[in-house]
């Protein structure tokens, strides 16, 4: 047989035969970039994601026209998840394909998991990684080292070639994969909730900035209401209260370009003034 | 300082570059802390690019396109902060408030994309429904195409050709005015803040928001890592006991459950008798 020699370098030890390389699994990972290639509003990812796959199913429908038809369209149904986890949902599901699986197994498979792929991982990935790294490279750069931007870049460099081990964890899973991201999808955002929300309220300490600069009283009598009154009350507060303001408009459906408005106007305002 | 030709063409290629990668979200060097120190470096300003790029990074920290917004675009943001700081002299901090409508404009043309894209979906379908693997991958590079020189020509125009009228602008604006695009910048970090609980608070989790709150105001230090290390901890501590707890309910469960099955048996032998 032809796979003879590709089977030997598969990561699955003679478990089951592969007609796909190790390296040809990394490649998936890679590729998984490119499912935001044709993205729009009507069915999200599924022509990058059909694009991202679709010399993998060439090899396996290489004698079969109308298998590689059916997996085509069948693929160019809604899709919408989290682009970083993409490879390992790749994986099994190409695992599936090659095993001939039958197609409503897989596709209802695919429906099932991309909805609960996409919480865990926008919880990681945007609402974790995202605000540590990007909260410390940026806290290095704003005093002019060059370490900062070099380290977010780093840091971003090294998820990008993660997906290649997280493309081999689906292929060789497989079918198994289901019963891992169910079992852990949601101890995973729990535990990337209570983590994210930690360095979240740091960040709300640290980087948003309201100081009033205004005194009031005459002569002696003058106090300054952010040293001396504010501060006194807990450092801080304007800062917290005005993320929770905004959270309570975005809770009553306000755009969120309307918040930024909201803030330009108050700080014009307040400069105009002289309070800040 | 005026941005030259040659700068303006190469901002150009960078904004190409790192648009692309907005779109595609590959690489992460969309993000204002790369697009300003790459930008800086082309107007020959590292440092201004480093510190721009800082303080960009933290005003659009928690503006992402994650829960269904697309937020002011970071690539134009990042290019045009760096580039009125350079051109106008004025402090980066202002340069964030004036870059923005830069960004909306962005921001609103991929906003048009999303929704005018999916005129290429039935040709998609076609190519997919005759099996034509090569027709559907070239197919793919229609869009790519769009967006990558939409970025290019719109950075070009904000950052070269505009930069006569954006200079008049800035030096006509009255202190007053400046200074309050500077408190913006600094309170803008806020509305991402906002958006990000809007989606991941929940009741269960608010100790944990005030806990990195009152770390942060309470004790000094130069970057959110020690808060993020608290914050780990507790994560491994719930990781932990929650996963106790489900191995004790799944205990209880199957206690529960073997001992129906054999009332069941008992019950199906007495009636069989």
């Amino acid at each position: 047989m032809a796979s003879d020699d590709t089977t030997q370098q598969t990561p699955n030890k003679g478990e089951r035969k592969s007609i796909f390389t190790n390296h040809e699994i990394s490649m998936l990972g890679i590729r998984s970039n490119l499912v935001q290639a044709s993205f729009s509003y009507e069915r999200m990812h599924s022509p990058g994601w059909t694009w991202a796959q679709l010399p993998y199913w060439q090899k396996i429908y290489k004698d079969d026209p109308k298998g590689l038809k059916r997996v085509m369209t069948d693929n160019m149904e809604f899709i919408n998840s989290s682009p970083p986890l993409y490879p390992i949902l790749m994986g099994l599901l190409l695992t599936m394909e090659e095993d001939h699986v039958d197609p409503q197994t897989i596709k209802g498979l695919k429906n099932a998991l991309f909805g609960p792929m996409a919480g865990i991982g926008d919880a990681i990935f945007w609402f974790t990684i995202m605000p540590i790294v990007g909260g410390i490279s940026a806290s290095i750069a704003k005093n002019g080292n060059v370490l900062g931007p070099i380290i977010f870049f780093l840091v971003y460099l090294f998820l990008f070639w993660s997906r290649a081990p997280l493309a081999h964890l689906g292929y060789n899973l497989g079918a198994r994969a289901i019963d891992v991201i169910e079992d852990n999808s949601k101890i995973i955002s729990h535990v990337a909730s209570i983590l994210g929300l930690t360095v979240i309220g740091s960040l709300i300490a640290s980087y948003v900035k309201m100081q009033l600069t205004i005194k009031i009283g005459a002569g002696n009598a003058t106090i300054n209401l952010q040293k001396q009154l504010l501060d006194k009350i807990f450092p801080n507060i304007l800062p917290f209260a005005f993320v929770f303001l905004l959270y309570w408009l975005l809770k009553k459906n306000v755009n969120p370009i309307w918040l930024i408005v909201v803030t330009f106007v108050l700080a014009i305002a307040m400069s105009a003034i002289g309070w800040m | 300082m005026e941005v030259t030709f040659i700068q303006g063409a190469l901002i150009a290629i960078w904004a190409m570059i790192s648009g692309l990668d907005a779109w595609l979200q590959a690489f992460f060097i969309f993000r204002p802390i790369i697009v300003c120190t790459i930008t800086g470096l082309i107007l020959g300003d590292l440092q201004l690019g480093v510190i721009a790029g800082g303080l960009t990074e933290l005003a659009f920290a928690g503006l992402t396109p994650a829960g269904g917004t697309q937020p002011p675009n970071t690539v134009l943001t990042g290019i045009m902060t760096v580039v009125i700081a350079y051109s106008n002299k004025i402090a980066p901090a202002t340069a964030i408030g004036l870059s923005l409508p830069f960004a909306m404009l962005m921001q609103y043309i991929l906003l048009f994309y999303y929704s005018s894209f999916s005129l290429f979906l039935p040709r998609f379908d076609k190519y997919a429904a005759e099996g034509n693997a090569k027709a559907f991958k070239r197919l793919n590079y229609i869009p790519l195409t769009i967006v990558t020189l939409s970025f290019g020509i719109v950075a070009f125009l904000s950052a070269y050709a505009a930069q006569g009228p954006m200079h008049t602008l800035v030096t006509s604006m009255p202190h007053w005015l400046t200074h309050g695009f500077e408190l913006a910048g600094g309170i803008l970090p806020a509305v991402g803040f906002a958006m990000l609980l809007k989606v991941m608070l929940k009741q269960q989790y608010f100790p944990y928001l005030l806990l990195g709150f009152v770390m942060a105001s309470m004790i000094p230090f130069s970057n959110v890592l020690p808060v993020a290390l608290v914050g780990a901890v507790f994560a491994m501590i719930e990781f932990y006991r929650t996963r106790e707890n489900d191995k004790l309910a799944a205990q209880i469960k199957e206690l529960k459950s073997s001992g129906n099955v054999n009332n069941n048996g008992g019950g199906g032998m007495d009636d069989g008798i």
